[in-house]
C-alpha cells in the first residue's frame, strides 16, 4: 500500500516530497494516538527523498530519527518494518543512533515471533558501534542458524557487514555459517512467518504474510560470510570449494542457490589464478557445473574456463559448446552473455570462437542491439579478410541506433583489424570516416579519432588519406581535446607528404574560427611546416601567416607566434625548440627546482638548467604511462591482474633521498646534491643476519655514503651502530660518522652516515673502501623486551664500496647523438683501443657491461648489436657538478678467438671528464 | 486494505473500551538506580539481581485494570542523559528513580534533575521522586531525599517523593495508584 502510494506521488510536484515540507510533517511521529497510516507514509518518503539522493543535515536528520523512534510503541508491524527501513537510512547521518540498541535487541530475541525480527537485525548492524559486536554475539549465533530463511538471511548480511569492524567477533561466527551454508532444504515451517525481500534495501515489504522462500538465499548469505572470514587463508578456500563443490562430476554439492553456485565458481576462478597448481582440480570442478541445470551456472563455469590464464583449446571446446547453445536461446539475457564472453575470448583464441561463427552471423541482425554489436565483433575478429567488406557494410546499416559505448567497442574492434588486415584499410577508412561525421559524444570520437592515428602511424599508404579525413574533421570539431590532438599530428606528419601545403588553409582556418587553445595548437602546427619545409615560397606565407597571429587577442597565441617567427630567423634555434626530441625528466627537474627554491643562497645565481637529466619523448611517455591511484581504484579486483605498477624512476629515488639527507643538520653547509646513486648497492648476502646496502652521495666538496642497516635478529638489539671505512687511495679525507644509537629489528632499518671531503673539488676521486660494521650487540630480555645491561662489542666484515665514474660521477641523460657529436668536435676529446679479450663472448655482452660500468644513455636502440661482428654504441651522459655534457661512441669488433676490440672515442667539455671515463673502462 | 482494517480494529477498540484510560509515562535517574527493575517488577511482577544495562531507551505497555501504561525507560549512563528531555516531551509524568541507599551520588543526581526540569518544554509535568531500594541498611529516609535534592525549590509542577523498593515491592502500590492518578 506504502509502496503504490510512492508510485503515485513520483508525479505529483515536487513540494509534496520536499525536504522541508516532511520535516515538518514529522510531527505525526509525536501525535497521540499514533496514526499508521500517516507514519508509515512519511517513513516511506523520507526513505524516498534518500534515495533520490536528497541528502539531510546531521540536525535535520537527528531530528528526523528520534521522531521515528517514538514509533517503537506501536504494535503495527508494517510500520515497525517502515521504521527499521528508516532507521537505517538515517543511521549514517543522524547522532546518538545507539539510543535504539536496546529497543531494537528486544525486537530480535530469539523467542519472539515478530515479521520484522529480520529487520531489526539488519537494522542493529547499522547502529552499533564495533566494541559492542562482542554483546550481541549470542543473539547472531542464534539468528544465523535459524530455521526461518529470512532470519538467518538477515543475520549472516549483517554480519557480512560486521565483518570489517569487529574482525575477532564475526570470525567466531564461522561454524554457525558453516551449518547454514550446508542447510539441507528450508522446505516449508509451519506457523513460522517471513517476512521481507532478500536484498534488505528497496520498499517491497508487504504486511501480508508471505511463505517462506524455497530459493534457498541463505546458502549464498552465507558463503560469502564464509569467504569474508577465510579469504586470507588460500588453503582453507580451496578446501571450502572441494567440500561445497561436491565431487568431480558437481552432483554431489549440497548448495542448491544458482547464486550461491555462481559465487563459489568465482571464487574457484580467484583461487586457480593465485596458485596455478590447483588449476587441475578446479578445471574438473568447473566442468562438471557446465552440466548444472541452471543457465546461470553453466554460464558462469563456462566464462571462468573462457578466461583462466593459458587456457589450451582443447580446455575451452566444452564451454564453447554451452555458449554456443546460448547463441540460439531465446532469452536475450543468455544471448548478450555468451557473444559478450565470445568477443573477448576471440582476441586470444580466434580460432577456437570460429566454430560459432554461423551462429554469430544470425545474431547480427538481432533486434538487442547490445548482442548485435558483440557478434559483429566478435566475427570482426574470428573473420577472414574476404569476410570484412561485408561486415563492415552491415555495421555501417545501425551504427545509428546503437548506444555510444557500443560505437565505442565496434571502432575498437575495427582498430585492431585494420592491423591485422592492412590490405583492407581503403574499406575501414571509409567506415571511420564515415562514422566521425556521425552525432557522437567525446569517448566515442576520441576512439575513432584514435583509430585513425593507428592507422597513419602503421599503415604508410593511407596516410595521406587519413590526414585529410582528419583535416575535414577539425572543420566542424566540438571536443577542443581532439583538435588540439590533431593540430599536432598534423604538424607532425602533415610536412612529410608530398603536398603540406593543401593542410596549411585547414590549419589557419582555426586559428581564424577557434578558441584559444586550438588557436595555439594550431600555430604550433603551422610553425613545424615552415621549419620542416625546404621551399621557400611555402615557409614565405607560413611567415606571413604568423605574423597575422601576432595580432591575437590570446597570449599564448601571440607568444607562440612571436617565439616561432624568432626561430625561423635565427638558423641554430631550430634545433632545440622545434626539432629536439628529448624533454626533462619532470621528477628530476623538480627536485632540482625545490632544493634551489629552499636554498636561500642559490637565489644570486640563475638555475642551471644543464643539470637536468633529459630523457627521450618515448620514455616520457612510458613514464606518463604509469597508473596513477586514481587509475587503480575504480578498476574491479576481479578483472585479469593488472600489469605490475613500474618501479620508481632512478629520478623520483634521489628527490626522495634528498629530503632525508635535508633532514640531518650536519649536512645543512653542504649545499645540494649533485647526484646519489640510483639504486642502493647491497653489501651483504640477503640472508645474513645483519643487511646493508649503500647510497652514495656526492656534494660539491664532500661525498657522504648513506649506510642502511638492517637488523634481523628479533632477540638482540645493536647500539652504538658504526662504519669503519679504509682506503689506500687519496683524494678523500674523512669528517665525521653519525652512529645509529640503538637499531632492534623493530626499528630498522637506520641509517649510518659516513662524510668525506673531497680534496680537489674539481678532479674526480676514485676511491674504493673496506668497510666494517662496528657495533655493541645486546639480548633483549624476553619478559620484559627490555636490552640486557651488558653487551659485546662485535664487527661485521662487508663488502667493499666503490667510488667510481658511473653512476657517481655520470648520470644517464638523452640527447640527439649525431648533432652533439658533431658540435662537440672542437672540444677535449680522446681515444683509447682495449682488447676485452675472450672473456666477453659477444658484442651483447661487451655492450651490457659498458653501459653498466659508464652509467650512461645508450641512445638510438644501439645498446642492441645487429650484427655479430662490427657494432658502433653511442652513449650519452651529463658529468655532475657542472662537468657538462660527455658523449662516447664505442666502435667494437668481435671475431672468435681474439675476443671483443674497443675503440673508446670520448667527447666532453672538460678533459679531466674524459680522461674518467677512459679510465673508468680500463681501470 | 490492510490499512484500512487496522483503522477499523483500532477504532473498534477504542469503542469498546471506551472506559479505559492511559498514561504515557518517562522514568529517568542515574545509572544502576533500578529504573529497568521498576518496569520488570509494574510488568511482570519479577525482580532479578542482573539487569542488562539499558542501552538508549526501552518502550514497554503496561496494563493494570483499566489504566495503560506507555512508559519509556531511558537509560542512565552519563551519554545517555543529555536524551532525556526527548523522551520527557508530552508524557503525563515523569519518574525520577534514585538509589536511596547511595548517599554520595544525590550531588550528581539533583544536578541532573534540575537540568531536566528546567527545560522549558517540561513545564508544569508531574514529577515522581522515587527514593529506591529502602530494603538496602543505611538508605536515606524521605524527609532527607526532598532536602538533599531540594525538591522545595521545584514550584512549577506537582511533585511527590515515595521512598520504596523493588526487591521487597514495599510501597509500589501507592506509586501505582500515584500513576494512575496521571492516567486520563
Amino acid at each position: 500500500m506504502a509502496f503504490s502510494k510512492k508510485e503515485d506521488e513520483s508525479g505529483l510536484s515536487s513540494y509534496y516530497n520536499n525536504k522541508t515540507t516532511i520535516i515538518q510533517e514529522a510531527r505525526v511521529f509525536n501525535e497521540s494516538p499514533i496514526s499508521p497510516r500517516k507514519c508509515r507514509a512519511l517513513l516511506t518518503r523520507i526513505v524516498y527523498l534518500l534515495y533520490v539522493g536528497e541528502t539531510f543535515g546531521t540536525q535535520e536528520a537527528t531530528t528526523l530519527f528520534f521522531g521515528t523512534t517514538k514509533l517503537f510503541q506501536h504494535k503495527d508491524s508494517a510500520l515497525r518494518q517502515a521504521v527499521y527501513l528508516a532507521i537505517k537510512e538515517l543511521a549514517t547521518t543522524a547522532e546518538d543512533v545507539i539510543m535504539v540498541t536496546s529497543s531494537i535487541m528486544k525486537d530480535m530475541q530469539p523467542n519472539s515471533e515478530v515479521i520484522y525480527r529480520p529487520n531489526a537485525i539488519r537494522a542493529l548492524c547499522r547502529i552499533i558501534d564495533p566494541s559492542m559486536a562482542q554483546g550481541v554475539e549470542r543473539f547472531f549465533k542464534a539468528a544465523i542458524v535459524d530455521r526461518n530463511p529470512s532470519i538467518s538471511s538477515a543475520a549472516l548480511v549483517s554480519a557480512y557487514h560486521l565483518f570489517p569492524h569487529a574482525k575477532d567477533v564475526v570470525k567466531r561466527w564461522v561454524n554457525e555459517a558453516q551449518e547454514a551454508v550446508s542447510a539441507k532444504s528450508a522446505g516449508y515451517f509451519g506457523g513460522t512467518v517471513s517476512g521481507g525481500s532478500f536484498f534488505g534495501g528497496g520498499g517491497g515489504q508487504s504486511a501480508a504474510q508471505t511463505v517462506p522462500s524455497s530459493s534457498n538465499i541463505t546458502q549464498y548469505h552465507a558463503l560469502g560470510l564464509l569467504y569474508l572470514i577465510r579469504q586470507q587463508d588460500r588453503m582453507a578456500v580451496t578446501k571450502m570449494i572441494q567440500q561445497l563443490g561436491g565431487g568431480k562430476s558437481g552432483a554431489g554439492t549440497t548448495l542448491k542457490n544458482a547464486m550461491a553456485l555462481c559465487m563459489l565458481i568465482r571464487y574457484a576462478a580467484k583461487v586457480m589464478e593465485e596458485d596455478p597448481n590447483v588449476q587441475r582440480q578446479m578445471v574438473d570442478l568447473l566442468e562438471g557445473w557446465l552440466r548444472h541445470k541452471s543457465d546461470m551456472v553453466n554460464f558462469e563455469a563456462a566464462r571462468v574456463i573462457c578466461e583462466m590464464k593459458n587456457v589450451t583449446s582443447g580446455q575451452l571446446t566444452k564451454s564453447i559448446a554451452v555458449m554456443q547453445l546460448f547463441l540460439s536461446s531465446p532469452k536475450p539475457v543468455l544471448k548478450f552473455a555468451a557473444t559478450r564472453t565470445l568477443a573477448s575470448l576471440a582476441l586470444s583464441h580466434p580460432t577456437s570462437v570460429a566454430v560459432c561463427n554461423v551462429d554469430l552471423e544470425n545474431l547480427i541482425t538481432d533486434s538487442n542491439r547490445s548482442v548485435a554489436t558483440y557478434a559483429i565483433t566478435t566475427l570482426l575478429k574470428t573473420g577472414n579478410e574476404a569476410s570484412v567488406d561485408r561486415l563492415i557494410k552491415q555495421i555501417t546499416g545501425f551504427m545509428s541506433e546503437i548506444s555510444d559505448e557500443f560505437k565505442v567497442i565496434i571502432v575498437e574492434a575495427i582498430r585492431s583489424l585494420c592491423l591485422k588486415f592492412p590490405a583492407k584499410h581503403a574499406a575501414m577508412l571509409t567506415f571511420l570516416s564515415g562514422v566521425l561525421r556521425d552525432e557522437g559524444g567525446y569517448d566515442f570520437k576520441r576512439a575513432v579519432v584514435e583509430a585513425i592515428f593507428d592507422m597513419i602511424k602503421f599503415i604508410g599508404e593511407c596516410k595521406e588519406q587519413a590526414l585529410s579525413h582528419l583535416c575535414e574533421f577539425i572543420e566542424d570539431c566540438e571536443f577542443t581535446k581532439l583538435s588540439v590532438r590533431i593540430l599536432h599530428l598534423l604538424g607532425i606528419e602533415g610536412p612529410k607528404s608530398s603536398q603540406p601545403a593543401k593542410y596549411i588553409r585547414f590549419i589557419y582556418n582555426r586559428v581564424v574560427l577557434e578558441n584559444a587553445p586550438v588557436r595555439a595548437a594550431a600555430v604550433s602546427s603551422m610553425a613545424k611546416f615552415g621549419v620542416n619545409s625546404t621551399d621557400e615560397k611555402l615557409n614565405n606565407s607560413i611567415a606571413v601567416l604568423l605574423n597575422r597571429c601576432l595580432d591575437d587577442v590570446d597570449d599564448e597565441v601571440r607568444d607562440r607566434a612571436a617565439m616561432y617567427l624568432k626561430v625561423f630567423k635565427t638558423e641554430k634555434l631550430v634545433e632545440p625548440y622545434i626539432k629536439e626530441d628529448s624533454v626533462f625528466s619532470l621528477a628530476a627537474l623538480e627536485a632540482k627546482l625545490v632544493s634551489y627554491v629552499n636554498d636561500a643562497g642559490s637565489s644570486a645565481q640563475p638555475f642551471d638548467v644543464s643539470t637536468v637529466p633529459k630523457i627521450s619523448r618515448s620514455q616520457a611517455a612510458l613514464d606518463a604511462a604509469r597508473p596513477s591511484s586514481l587509475d587503480t581504484i575504480g578498476v574491479p579486483a576481479t578483472k585479469k591482474s593488472a600489469a605490475a605498477p613500474l618501479p620508481p624512476s632512478a629520478a623520483e629515488a634521489q628527490s626522495a633521498y634528498a629530503e632525508k639527507l635535508a633532514a640531518v643538520p650536519s649536512f645543512a653547509s653542504y649545499g645540494a646534491i649533485l647526484n646519489s646513486s640510483a639504486k642502493p648497492v647491497q653489501l651483504t648476502e640477503s640472508e645474513t643476519e645483519y643487511q646493508v646496502t649503500c647510497v652514495k652521495h656526492i656534494f660539491r666538496e664532500h661525498i657522504v655514503f648513506q649506510f642502511n642497516v638492517s637488523n634481523t635478529l628479533p632477540d638482540t638489539v645493536l647500539e652504538q651502530v658504526t662504519m669503519a671505512m679504509q682506503t689506500e687511495d687519496s683524494g678523500l679525507t674523512e669528517d665525521f660518522v653519525l652512529p645509529i644509537p640503538s637499531l632492534s629489528a623493530a626499528t630498522s632499518p637506520g641509517i649510518v652516515y659516513v662524510s668525506f671531503t673531497r680534496d680537489e673539488p674539481e678532479e674526480y676521486a676514485i676511491a674504493s673502501f673496506q668497510c666494517t660494521l662496528q657495533f655493541v650487540s645486546k639480548e633483549l630480555d624476553p619478559t620484559t623486551g627490555e636490552p640486557e645491561a651488558d653487551g659485546y662489542e662485535d664487527e661485521y666484515q662487508i663488502e667493499e664500496v666503490e667510488l667510481s665514474a658511473g653512476g657517481d660521477y655520470i648520470v644517464p641523460s638523452y640527447t640527439t647523438f649525431g648533432a652533439e657529436w658533431d658540435r662537440l668536435k672542437a672540444g677535449p676529446s680522446l681515444t683509447e683501443t682495449f682488447g676485452l679479450g675472450t672473456s666477453m663472448e659477444s658484442l651483447k655482452a661487451a655492450c651490457d657491461s659498458i653501459i653498466e660500468v659508464l652509467n650512461m644513455e645508450p641512445l638510438g636502440g644501439t645498446e642492441v648489436p645487429t650484427s655479430t661482428s662490427v657494432h658502433t654504441l653511442q652513449l650519452s651522459g651529463l658529468v655532475t657538478g657542472g662537468g657538462g655534457k660527455v658523449l662516447v661512441r664505442c666502435r667494437m669488433t668481435f671475431s672468435q678467438g681474439v675476443g671483443v676490440t674497443l675503440e673508446l672515442g670520448v667527447r666532453a667539455e672538460k678533459q679531466d671528464v674524459c680522461q674518467l671515463v677512459v679510465n673508468a673502462v680500463g681501470g | 486494505m490492510a490499512g484500512f482494517f487496522s483503522t477499523f480494529l483500532s477504532w473498534i477498540s477504542g469503542r469498546v473500551f471506551f472506559f479505559s484510560k492511559t498514561a504515557e509515562i518517562a522514568i529517568v535517574g542515574l545509572q544502576a538506580s533500578g529504573k529497568t527493575s521498576f518496569v520488570n517488577v509494574i510488568g511482570s511482577g519479577q525482580w532479578s539481581e542482573d539487569v542488562v544495562p539499558t542501552v538508549g531507551f526501552i518502550f514497554r505497555k503496561v496494563r493494570k485494570g483499566n489504566v495503560t501504561l506507555k512508559i519509556w525507560d531511558v537509560a542512565g549512563q552519563p551519554k545517555f542523559r543529555s536524551m532525556w528531555e526527548r523522551y520527557c516531551h508530552g508524557v503525563d509524568a515523569i519518574v525520577f528513580i534514585l538509589d536511596s541507599a547511595d548517599p554520595e551520588k544525590f550531588n550528581t543526581a539533583r544536578f541532573e534533575l534540575h537540568q531536566l526540569l528546567g527545560q522549558p518544554a517540561l513545564t508544569g509535568v508531574p514529577l515522581l521522586l522515587l527514593g529506591n531500594k529502602n530494603d538496602l541498611d543505611g538508605h536515606v529516609p524521605v524527609k532527607d531525599l526532598i532536602r538533599d535534592l531540594q525538591l522545595d525549590k521545584i514550584t512549577d509542577r506537582p511533585v511527590s517523593c515515595y521512598s520504596c523498593s523493588m526487591k521487597s515491592q514495599h510501597n509500589l502500590d501507592i506509586v501505582l495508584q500515584w500513576l494512575a492518578g496521571r492516567s486520563h
